[in-house]
């Protein structure tokens, strides 16, 4: 009887360890979100250009990380990077009449009929959690660094583009799906940015304007 | 002299269970209040459709998908019903010209925005005869009280008593494509307060405020753009 109860005791110290392990591992290990969602094709008139398009590897790997302010440790892992490449992808063969995506911006030089090359790249990357900010709503805001070079390197355009997004908390909604949604109507608001505005940047209308691109 | 007494017991819990959300059912209801303003006549056909959007550029709260979605529903179904595009369908068929940034704020900037030959075309191709734009939030106030449950080895319950208010004010502001001058708007103001009394098992008698503002602001824009609104 002494032995079956000491067996017993023992078996359940061992399953409290392990359970006590399991929860602390999970604890201390940050979740990881990645961003996903479908964009719709902006509604424009195509710009009769020709744009190879790069992006770089901190472009296409995007990840932001949200520190746990009580602990320090890594809270969330946001991955963003196959996003900003769909969003891309829709947006830039709706606003130019041919796209080639590059491997590198020297093979730019290679191709022929390129009439510039776009270089998107992200600066900032923030993210707004109602456990921190007390407000009821999930909030993402991106800085981009857009940049617009000729075929040889020269810049034609290095500017700035913001994009906000949010999305309001609901009852047993999970941070994943809350953060999505906010990325997503972010993501959203760029592109409706970049469609309306990038004809509007000063040095894109007057390089417009002096290779004839732009209809007076 | 008679002395109305009620001596708890446990069996009188049953009892106390139906008692309790009986008397709160009564108490549970909703005002709700409806304003139309109206500029112009209005008329529909029944090949002509709206699209109720809502609005989504202010910073502390953005007007909720469900309640633009249960409007629609309202509008759509029953007698004298309108053809309502979808939400999102509209929002993502009309990609980029409605975002929260880009999306015209006054008749004005709808004028700037037929000029684009791009989204004139394909606002005809939806057929669009009106555009209706929502504004509003439901906020809660007045929680009070509280509710603590336990559970042990023979079972586990609740007791405590909670109470709040929901307050939705909406407004519905009617576009006309054809004249491009807003032709009226209707305003929404419910509200009620919900109870939560809890004996063993949390009973919620919730007031239905912005069910209730969704079905009066849903009717009476339906009578509005039929033209038969007072």
């Amino acid at each position: 009887m002494t032995t079956s109860l000491t067996s017993i005791s023992a078996h359940g110290a061992l399953k409290g360890f392990l359970l006590s392990a399991i929860l602390l591992l999970t604890a201390c290990s940050a979740t990881t979100i990645n961003i996903s969602g479908t964009f719709p094709a902006p509604l424009v008139q195509k710009l009769p250009l020709t744009v190879g398009v790069f992006y770089d590897d901190a472009f296409t790997n995007h990840s932001f990380i949200e520190i746990n302010d009580n602990t320090g440790d890594d809270q969330y892992i946001i991955n963003s990077g196959s996003s900003q490449i769909e969003l891309f992808n829709t947006m830039l063969p709706a606003v130019f009449e041919e796209v080639v995506q590059l491997d590198s911006i020297d093979s730019a030089n290679a191709l022929n009929g390129l009439d510039a090359v776009f270089i998107p790249g992200i600066e900032e990357f923030q993210v707004g959690l109602p456990q921190k900010t007390r407000l009821n709503v999930y909030e993402i805001w991106v800085k981009y660094n857009m940049r617009l070079a000729r075929t040889n390197g020269d810049y034609i355009a290095d500017w700035v583009m913001t994009a906000y997004g949010k999305s309001p908390e609901e009852t047993f909604q999970s941070v994943d799906a809350g953060v999505n949604d906010a990325a997503n109507v972010a993501l959203r608001d760029l592109a409706a940015s970049f469609t309306l505005g990038f004809g509007n940047v000063p040095e894109i209308k007057e390089w417009l304007r002096s290779e004839n691109f732009l209809e007076e | 002299m008679n002395i109305l007494r009620f001596k708890f017991t446990y069996n009188s819990i049953p009892r106390l269970a139906f008692v309790l959300p009986a008397i709160f059912f009564l108490c549970s209801c909703t005002t709700t209040e409806i304003d139309e303003f109206r500029q112009s006549p209005t008329a529909i056909s029944f090949d002509e459709s709206i699209v109720i959007l809502g609005r989504r550029q202010n910073n502390n709260y953005e007007t909720e998908e469900d309640f633009v979605t249960c409007v629609a529903d309202v509008v759509s179904r029953g007698q004298n019903s309108i053809s309502v595009v979808d939400e999102q369908l509209f929002l993502d068929a009309m990609f980029p010209f409605f975002e929260p940034r880009t999306a015209p704020m006054r008749t004005g900037h709808l004028e700037q925005l037929m000029a684009v030959d791009v989204a004139a075309d394909k606002l005809e191709e939806f057929g669009i005869e009106y555009i209706v734009w929502l504004d509003g939030i439901t906020e809660r106030s007045d929680q009070s009280g509280s509710i603590s449950c336990t559970i042990g080895p023979g079972g586990g319950g609740c007791f405590g008593f909670g109470t709040w208010t929901d307050d939705s004010n909406f407004e519905a502001e009617i576009w006309d494509l054809d004249t491009m001058s807003s032709v009226g708007s209707i305003s929404t103001d419910a509200n009620g307060q919900s109870y939560m009394p809890a004996v063993v098992i949390p009973i919620p008698l919730i007031a239905r405020v912005e069910a209730n503002a969704c079905s009066g602001l849903g009717n009476q824009l339906k009578q509005f753009i039929n033209g038969s609104g007072t």
